[in-house]
């Protein structure tokens, strides 16, 4: 049936644009078929340049060796835990520097004399680099889990506060004043047009955030840790243990993937100028 | 008819870090009940001001504006329409239109739904209900603000410039459909426009502005034959009030230099 269907609505259309059509669909496959490409020939050339000893696989590791890295690490039972750890960290530190960040830009959003106080501390804190407070991190809260999640949240955090407060003031002056014009109070301006006109920034935020986090997590652990995938990369730069170090990386890149999607996929639903 | 609005001497002054602007002098007028009211003057002279004072998003610096016989005036009885559409993207047409009423919660609010629901249906735009804004065209989407409006029922109707974003076209059909709709409706509309023929095509009485500061230069009563903006435009007396009134406003302008 459906093979059927489609002649006749093909036929209705004119040549030029079924070419064009064809040129589309052309183009699209082109475009996948190189991505995955270059994805096999990387790992291909790695592989036959390791293989062939041209260049040392002590420096810089080969597919095979990380695979079966991967592999002996599953066996024993440390992957799993390695991986987790880490994640627990970005997620919670993630969910912690959104939430908050959000809210700390409602509240400035809210009262303009508040806003202009705190603008020069957020300006100061946005340009310092948080791997600086490192040290004084650990000596509030404790070296381990706690100052990594810290870490995580401080790099989210200010730049979650200044893209959505950005958002809030952005919003058209005119759309307020017809809200006012209703009697609308500020709680009703704020949930009736201030939100949901910064969601497009709010989804961008978040992907920013998958981002920072993962910064934040493997940052943190190179800072204090006793496991996690930072964890195993400092310790195995440290054996001069290069699949190690790779292993770590790839299942970084795998999971930081991941949650890149889930975020985008909230993108296809908020932000309309995307969907096709 | 009595007056609904009334303005009494106002003067309204704008506050700046610099400066103070003396926006409104003086400023006397009435707007009697079911009638429309165009304010015209020179471009930056203070006719939005007016508007702003009328929905008593701003006070009066002096004077006395009334409403509806009260001192305080209840931004319930007013609509605002404004230059621009603003309807929410992410909102529904019928979710648009009934906004106002999901901010002002009346207790007749089953009613205000079945009126918002006439509405639509009244002017083509029922079969749009569920669409998003952007699936409409420029006429309809200033068609819908003012159902958006209308749907709170207001007493009156402040339209600023509310066509002026639009081609010619749909300016002149839709400024016949607005007419017939505030017209039959029974509302009290003012408006606000820079375009003399407009003002002359849909008004009852025209009030000409002067320069900054604003005073009222004259109160003109408009009693053009023919039943819509359309037909009126093509009569032989809006020639020479046109030629009147161009005259008051380029006399304005020529004397500022």
């Amino acid at each position: 049936m459906k093979p059927k269907k489609n002649k006749i609505t093909e036929k209705t259309f004119s040549k030029s644009h079924i070419a064009y059509v064809k040129r589309l669909r052309r183009d699209k496959f082109l475009i996948i078929f190189f991505r995955i490409f270059l994805l096999v020939a990387f790992i291909g050339l790695w592989e036959l340049l390791t293989a062939t000893n041209v260049i040392d696989p002590f420096f810089i590791s080969s597919p095979s060796r990380i695979m079966s890295q991967i592999v002996a690490l599953a066996k024993d039972g440390t992957l799993l835990n390695h991986t987790w750890v880490t994640l627990y960290e970005t997620l919670i530190g993630f969910a912690i520097a959104t939430v908050l960040g959000y809210i700390i830009a409602v509240l400035l959003w809210w009262n303009e004399k508040v806003r202009k106080v705190f603008e020069p501390y957020i300006v100061v804190l946005n340009s310092l680099p948080k791997i600086a407070l490192g040290p004084i991190i650990i000596l509030w809260v404790g070296a381990g889990t706690n100052a990594i999640i810290m870490m995580c949240v401080l790099i989210c955090i200010v730049i979650t506060t200044m893209s959505m407060l950005s958002a809030f003031l952005s919003v058209e002056e005119g759309k307020i004043l017809l809200l006012k014009s209703m009697n609308a109070n500020k709680f009703q301006i704020f949930f009736k047009l201030v939100l949901p006109s910064a969601m497009p920034e709010f989804v961008s935020v978040l992907k920013i955030n998958v981002g920072m986090s993962w910064v934040g997590s493997i940052m943190g652990e190179y800072l204090t840790s006793k496991a996690g995938l930072g964890y195993l990369i400092v310790y195995g730069g440290q054996i001069f243990k290069i699949d190690l170090v790779m292993a770590a990386t790839v299942i970084l890149c795998i999971l930081a993937f991941a949650m890149y999607y889930f975020v985008s996929l909230l993108e296809k639903k908020y932000n309309p100028k995307t969907k096709a | 008819m009595g007056n609904l609005l009334s303005f009494k001497n106002v003067n309204y002054f704008y506050q700046t870090k610099n400066d103070e602007i003396f926006a409104l002098n003086n400023v006397t007028f009435d707007t009697s009940e079911q009638s429309f009211m165009s304010i015209i003057g020179p471009s930056g002279c203070g006719k939005t001001t007016i508007l702003s004072l009328a929905a008593g998003l701003l006070k009066p610096s002096s004077g006395e504006i009334t409403l509806d016989g009260e001192k305080q005036i209840d931004s319930k009885k007013i609509g605002y329409m404004f230059q621009k559409d603003f309807l929410f993207e992410w909102r529904s047409v019928w979710k648009n239109i009934t906004l106002g009423l999901e901010i002002q919660k009346p207790k007749n609010i089953d009613e205000k739904l079945a009126l918002a629901e006439e509405l639509l249906k009244k002017y083509d735009l029922f079969s749009f209900k569920d669409q998003k804004p952007r699936s409409l065209s420029g006429g309809m989407r200033q068609r819908v603000a003012l159902i958006r409006t209308l749907a709170l029922e207001p007493k009156l109707l402040l339209l600023d410039e509310p066509f002026s974003a639009l081609d010619y076209q749909t300016r002149l059909t839709l400024c016949d459909d607005v007419h017939s709709i505030i017209k039959s409706e029974k509302k009290t509309a003012i408006l606000v426009t820079h375009d003399i023929s407009e003002a002359l095509s849909m008004s009852d009485k025209i009030v000409v502005l002067s320069g900054r500061p604003a005073t009222v230069k004259e109160i003109l009563p408009i009693n053009l034959p023919g039943k819509t903006p359309l037909k009126r435009r093509e009569n032989q007396q809006s020639g020479e009030l046109f030629d009147h009134l161009w005259r008051q406003l380029i006399n304005d302008e020529t004397k500022e230099k």
